[in-house]
C-alpha cells in the first residue's frame, strides 16, 4: 500500500467513524471545562458588579484583563490577550517547542488528558483497524483491555520525551544555541541557527513519535502485551518501511499545517458580545479540526501497517473469536 | 497641532530665532551653556584587540563659589573590569546576569596613564591619583579617580588637564562594547564629575542608575580601520586616511555634555531631513543594519514624529543634526542616548502598527530634550529625564502612531504577532502601568534613584508617566505643556533639581501642587479609590440611594463621584479624597444604575480599577456575560495547549 492510499484510507476511516471524534472532543471538553469554570468563577468573583463588566463583555478591556492576571494567582494569572483567536495557537505551538513551563494545574490537567488518551487509544486504534462499527461495548472493552499495555508503552514514552524534553532540548537550545550565535551580530543568522535547531528537535521529536505510533498500532492490530515488544516492532516496522512511513506522516503533518493556516485565516477576534458565541463556536471546530488530525495520524498509519504487514498472510491464525485481535478477525474473513 | 495650548504657541516664537543657531560644523552660537568641561580627545580603536589608547586635553572652569581642591574623574569602564565593583555587586543583588561573560576578554578595563595639569602651572597628578567609592566605600570599585591639585582652582578658575589611558572594549555591559565587527562606545574616556557648591558630585558607576556632567566643547579624533564608517556625537569636520590603513574622523559638538560613537564596516548610511513650519531643520543620519534594510524610513518617521511634538509641545532641538545607530543583534546597545545621536532597537520581523522600532526610537530621539538639552542628574534624579520622556513619548506615539496594536513575540522571540483586537493606548500601555501596578510601593521617588531598590525603574519610568498624565487629566494639558516646556526654556543647557521642576509645575498650574507631589514623589503610598457600597431602596414614591465611597489605598487625590440614575441627571459628587470613606445619600424618584469613584479616570496611578464602580441592574448581569466570554475563549486556548502536549502520546 501506498502512502497515499494509506493516507486516504486513513481519511475514509476516520470520515466511518465520527462517533470517535465526538467521543474525544468530549473527552478534551470534559477535561478543559472544569478548569474553564474555575476561571469563570474567578472572572465573575473579581468583576463583581462593577462596571468594568461592561467593556470586559463587549471587547477587550486590555487593563481589566492585565489587572485580572495580575491579582489572579493559577489558572487566572494566564487570561492574556494571547489567548485570542490565532495567538492562542501560536502561544501554544511556541511553548511547546520552546519547553516553556506551564501552570501547574494545567500540567495537572494536561496529565490526566494524555492518561485518558492513552486509555481511549487502544479503542480507536482497534475501531479503525477492524474498519468496521465496534459498538460502544466493544470500543470500551478495547480500550479497556490494551488500557494497561498502553500504561507501560506510556512509561516508555515518558522516559523518552522526558530524556528530550529534559536533555536534549535543554542542550540544544540553552547550550548549544547560546555558543553558536554568541558573536552573532545578525538576527537573521540567529532566527536561522534556532530554525535549524527546531528542525533538529523536530525531527528527533518526530521520528519518536513515528515510532511510538507503530508501536500502538501494532500493539493493537498484533494483540501484543509487552510494551516493549510493541516498540521494538513499530521501530521495526519503520525502518523496514522507512519511505511509506515518513511519507505518510509528512501527509499527514501537512494535513495539519493546512489546519492551522485555515484557523489562522478564520480565528475570531474578540467580536461584540452578540457573535461571542460565533467565536466559540469556530474556536470549538478548530479543535474539532485538530482532533481529527489526530486521529488521521493513527487511522491512516492503521492502514499502512495492514496494507504492508499485517494482511492476512502475514500472521498466524488464531481461532477468530471476538474480542480478539483484528489481525485475527480478518483472518476470519477469509474465503 | 489640536494638543497646542499657549505654552506652545510661545514655544513656537521662540523656535524661529533659534534656527539660525545651529552651524553645520557642530557649532552653536551664541553659546548656549556654561562650557565649562571641554574635551579635545584623541583615541585609537584597535578592533582586532578590542583595545583603546587616547589621550585627553580638558579644560574645566569651576563655575561654583568655592574653589576647588581636587578633581574626581569617572572612569566607568572600570564597573565591567571584575565582579567586584559596585556595578556588579548591585547586579547580582538584583540577581541579574553579571553581563555577557564568558572568556577573559569580555571584561572591560580602562587605566589612566598618567594625569598631568597644564598651561601656567604645570604638575603631574598621577602620583597622586587614588580611586575613591564616595557612595558605599566599595574598596574594589574603581570608578571614580580622584586626582588632588596642587593648588585649588578659585571659583572662575580655569585648569587645563591632560589625560592619557588604554582601555579594553568589553563584550557588551550597559550598552557599551563590542560583537563581532559592531563596536559601540559609550562612557569611553575619563570623564570629569560635576563640581557644586557642596563638592563634587561624582558618584561611582551603579547598576541602576546612569549619568550626570558638565556641558563643553567636544573635539574628538577617532582612529578606526579604513572603510569602518563612523558615528558620533556631533558633525564630521574631518577624515583623514593614514599610512598605516587607518582613518582619522574628527567629529566636533558645541554645549553637549557627553560624547558617544560607533563603528562597523557592516553599517549601511542612510540620510534624511526633518522640516517644520516653525522648528528649525534637523539633517538625520541613520547607520543602519543591513537586514533592517527596509527599515530605514520607519526610523526616520518615528524620529520625525519625535523632533516635531517635542519641539511644538517643549522647545525646538537646537543642534541641526542627529544620528540615529541602529544597533547589531545581540549588541546590548539597544535603546540609548547620548547628545545628537541615540541607538534604536529593531528585529528582523517588524510587522506594521506594531511597536518595533518605533517606541524606542521615539524615546530615546526624546531624550535629546529631557536629558540632552535639559542636563538633569541621572544618578540622582533619572525620573526627571526617564520619567519626563516616558510621557513624551507616549504623547507622541498616541498622536502620531494610533492606532498600534498589541504585539506578542513567539518561538525563541523570533516571530512577532499582532492581536488586531487590542489596541494600545497611552494611559496603560505606553505610560506602563502594569508594570507600575505590580510594584507600586517599592521606592519614594524622592530617594537618590542610584539607591531605588533592583526594579527601581518602574519607579524612574513608570511612575512619573502616570503621575505626569494624571495631572494632565487634572489640570489640563495647557497646564502640563506650559510646565515642561517653561522647564525646558528656563533649563536647558543647566542642571535643574527637583525642586526647580516643582516651582514652575505650581507657577504653570497657578495653584500649590505640594500635596500632590508630597504624594507621588516624596511618598510611596498606592493610590486606590473604589466604590464600598451601593444601595437603592423603594421609600415612598422614590428611591433611597446610598453610596460609601472608600480610599482603600494611603494616597490621597481629590476624585469625583458620580451617580446614575435610571431617569433624571446623575448626581456628580467633588470630594478631596482625604477621609478612609464618604457616603452620600439621594432620595430620587428614579433608582440609581451606577456609581463611580474617578469616573473620568484623572488618576492614573489608581492601582484597582475594578473596584471603582458598582452596578446594579440590568447592567450586573455583564459580568456572568464578561465571564463567559472570557472563561470560553481561554478554554479554546487551554484545548488547544492540551492538544499540544498530547499529540506525542
Amino acid at each position: 500500500m501506498s502512502p497515499i492510499a494509506a493516507w486516504r484510507d486513513g481519511l475514509r476511516r476516520v470520515a466511518n467513524a465520527p462517533f470517535v471524534l465526538v467521543c474525544v472532543w468530549l473527552m478534551t471538553t470534559l477535561v478543559g471545562l472544569p478548569l474553564a469554570l474555575v476561571v469563570r468563577s474567578e472572572i465573575t468573583q473579581h468583576l463583581g458588579t462593577s462596571l468594568a463588566s461592561e467593556s470586559a463583555a463587549t471587547g477587550v478591556n486590555h487593563e481589566w484583563m492585565q489587572e485580572f492576571a495580575d491579582q489572579a494567582s493559577g489558572l487566572g494569572a494566564t487570561l492574556r490577550p494571547t489567548v485570542l483567536g490565532f495567538a492562542a495557537v501560536l502561544d501554544n505551538l511556541s511553548a511547546f517547542v520552546d519547553d516553556t513551563a506551564r501552570p501547574i494545574a494545567i500540567v495537572g490537567a494536561a496529565c490526566a488528558y494524555i492518561l485518558l488518551w492513552l486509555f481511549v487509544a487502544g479503542g480507536i486504534i482497534d475501531r479503525y483497524a477492524r474498519d468496521r462499527a465496534t459498538g460502544v461495548n466493544g470500543f470500551f472493552a478495547a480500550s479497556g483491555v490494551f488500557f494497561f499495555r498502553f500504561l507501560r508503552l506510556g512509561l516508555l514514552m515518558l522516559a523518552a520525551y522526558g530524556l528530550l524534553f529534559g536533555y536534549v532540548h535543554a542542550w540544544l537550545f540553552d547550550d548549544i544555541y547560546p555558543r553558536l550565535t554568541r558573536e552573532v551580530d545578525v538576527e537573521r543568522t540567529a532566527f536561522l541557527i534556532r530554525a535549524g535547531l527546531y528542525l533538529a528537535f523536530g525531527l528527533v521529536l518526530g521520528a519518536g513519535n513515528l515510532v511510538f505510533d507503530y508501536a500502538k498500532v501494532r500493539a493493537v492490530v498484533e494483540d501484543r502485551r509487552s510494551a516493549l515488544g510493541a516498540f521494538s516492532s513499530g521501530l521495526r516496522f519503520v525502518r523496514r518501511n522507512v519511505g511509506a512511513a515518513v511519507s505518510l506522516y509528512l501527509l499527514d503533518l501537512a494535513l495539519f499545517a493546512v489546519t492551522l493556516a485555515v484557523y489562522a485565516f478564520v480565528a475570531p477576534g474578540t467580536g461584540s458580545s452578540a457573535r461571542m458565541w460565533a467565536g466559540v463556536a469556530v474556536g470549538q471546530l478548530y479543535i474539532l479540526a485538530r482532533l481529527w488530525v489526530k486521529l488521521v495520524f493513527w487511522a491512516s498509519e492503521t492502514a499502512l501497517f495492514q496494507g504492508r504487514l499485517a494482511h492476512a498472510g502475514y500472521v498466524a491464525a488464531p481461532l477468530p473469536a471476538w474480542p480478539d485481535s483484528p489481525a485475527a478477525e480478518a483472518l476470519a474473513r477469509q474465503p | 497641532m489640536r494638543f497646542l495650548g499657549v505654552g506652545a504657541a510661545l514655544v513656537l516664537s521662540l523656535a524661529a530665532p533659534s534656527a539660525l543657531l545651529a552651524q553645520p560644523d557642530g557649532r552653536l552660537i551664541p553659546p548656549r551653556s556654561p562650557r565649562n568641561a571641554s574635551y579635545s580627545i584623541d583615541v585609537r580603536l584597535d578592533p582586532a584587540s578590542r583595545e583603546m589608547t587616547g589621550s585627553e586635553v580638558v579644560t574645566w572652569r569651576n563655575v561654583t563659589a568655592k574653589p576647588a581642591s581636587e578633581l574626581r574623574f569617572h572612569l566607568y569602564w572600570n564597573a565591567w573590569r571584575n565582579d567586584q565593583s559596585t556595578w556588579q555587586r548591585e547586579r547580582k543583588l538584583a540577581r541579574a546576569a553579571p553581563g555577557r561573560v564568558n572568556r577573559p576578554g569580555d571584561w572591560a578595563r580602562m587605566d589612566v596613564t598618567s594625569v598631568r595639569l597644564t598651561g601656567n602651572d604645570p604638575a603631574d597628578l598621577t602620583p597622586q591619583l587614588q580611586f575613591i567609592a564616595p557612595d558605599d566605600g566599595n574598596p574594589d570599585d574603581r570608578t571614580v579617580l580622584q586626582a588632588r591639585l596642587p593648588q585649588p582652582v578659585a571659583p572662575g578658575g580655569t585648569a587645563t588637564i591632560a589625560v592619557a589611558w588604554t582601555a579594553h572594549v568589553p563584550r557588551t555591559f550597559a550598552r557599551t562594547g563590542a560583537i563581532g565587527h559592531y563596536f559601540f562606545l559609550a562612557q569611553w574616556f575619563p570623564k570629569l564629575g560635576v563640581l557644586e557648591d557642596a563638592g563634587w558630585n561624582c558618584h561611582q558607576f551603579h547598576a541602576n542608575t546612569e549619568f550626570f556632567s558638565d556641558y563643553g566643547v567636544y573635539d574628538v579624533r577617532m582612529t578606526v580601520p579604513n572603510a569602518w564608517p563612523v558615528g558620533a556625537t556631533g558633525v564630521v569636520r574631518e577624515r583623514r586616511d593614514n599610512a598605516d590603513g587607518t582613518t582619522t574622523h574628527r567629529y566636533y559638538q558645541e554645549d553637549v555634555h557627553d560624547f558617544a560613537w560607533t563603528t562597523s564596516p557592516d553599517s549601511l548610511e542612510r540620510t534624511a531631513r526633518f522640516e517644520h513650519p516653525t522648528l528649525p531643520p534637523v539633517e538625520m543620519r541613520l547607520l543602519l543594519r543591513p537586514d533592517h534594510a527596509d527599515q530605514a524610513d520607519r526610523h526616520f518617521e518615528a524620529t520625525r514624529a519625535a523632533l516635531k511634538y517635542y519641539g511644538e509641545w517643549f522647545g525646538p532641538y537646537p543642534y541641526g543634526h542627529i544620528t540615529i545607530v541602529d544597533p547589531a543583534f545581540q549588541s546590548g546597545s539597544s535603546g540609548m542616548e547620548y547628545p545628537t545621536l541615540f541607538t534604536g532597537g529593531s528585529r528582523l520581523f517588524a510587522p506594521e502598527h506594531s511597536d518595533d522600532p518605533e517606541d524606542v526610537v521615539v524615546h530615546e530621539a526624546g531624550h535629546q530634550f529631557f536629558y540632552g538639552i535639559v542636563g538633569n542628574n541621572e544618578f540622582e534624579n533619572a525620573w526627571m529625564d526617564e520619567g519626563l520622556n516616558t510621557f513624551g513619548e507616549a504623547r507622541v506615539l498616541m498622536a502620531w502612531y494610533s492606532p498600534m496594536y498589541l504585539q506578542q513575540r513567539y518561538f525563541g522571540g523570533f516571530i512577532p504577532y499582532v492581536l488586531r483586537d487590542v489596541p494600545i493606548d497611552r494611559e496603560i500601555y505606553w505610560n506602563r502601568f502594569a508594570g507600575y501596578r505590580r510594584t507600586p510601593k517599592l521606592d519614594p521617588q524622592s530617594n537618590p534613584s542610584y539607591r531605588y531598590s533592583p526594579g527601581g525603574n518602574v519607579t524612574t519610568y513608570n511612575k512619573t508617566a502616570l503621575w505626569l498624565n494624571t495631572l494632565e487629566r487634572w489640570l489640563g494639558w495647557p497646564a502640563v505643556q506650559r510646565t515642561l516646556s517653561t522647564y525646558f526654556d528656563r533649563w536647558q543647557f543647566k542642571h535643574p533639581k527637583p525642586d526647580d521642576f516643582f516651582a514652575i509645575a505650581n507657577e504653570a498650574a497657578g495653584r500649590d501642587l505640594t500635596p500632590f507631589f508630597d504624594e507621588v514623589y516624596r511618598g510611596s503610598n498606592v493610590f486606590d479609590y473604589g466604590i464600598q457600597e451601593l444601595r437603592s431602596d423603594r421609600e415612598g414614591d422614590g428611591y433611597r440611594t446610598v453610596v460609601i465611597v472608600r480610599r482603600y489605598g494611603e494616597a490621597i487625590f481629590p476624585i469625583d463621584v458620580r451617580v446614575a440614575f435610571t431617569g433624571g441627571e446623575p448626581a456628580v459628587e467633588h470630594w478631596d479624597g482625604r477621609d478612609r470613606w464618604r457616603m452620600y445619600t439621594y432620595v430620587r424618584p428614579h433608582r440609581a444604575v451606577s456609581a463611580v469613584a474617578d469616573p473620568d479616570r484623572v488618576l492614573l496611578l489608581d492601582v484597582n480599577l475594578t473596584n471603582n464602580s458598582k452596578t446594579l441592574a440590568p447592567l450586573d448581569r455583564l459580568g456572568p456575560t464578561a465571564a463567559n466570554r472570557w472563561s470560553f475563549r481561554w478554554l479554546i486556548w487551554l484545548e488547544d495547549c492540551l492538544l499540544s502536549w498530547s499529540a506525542l502520546v
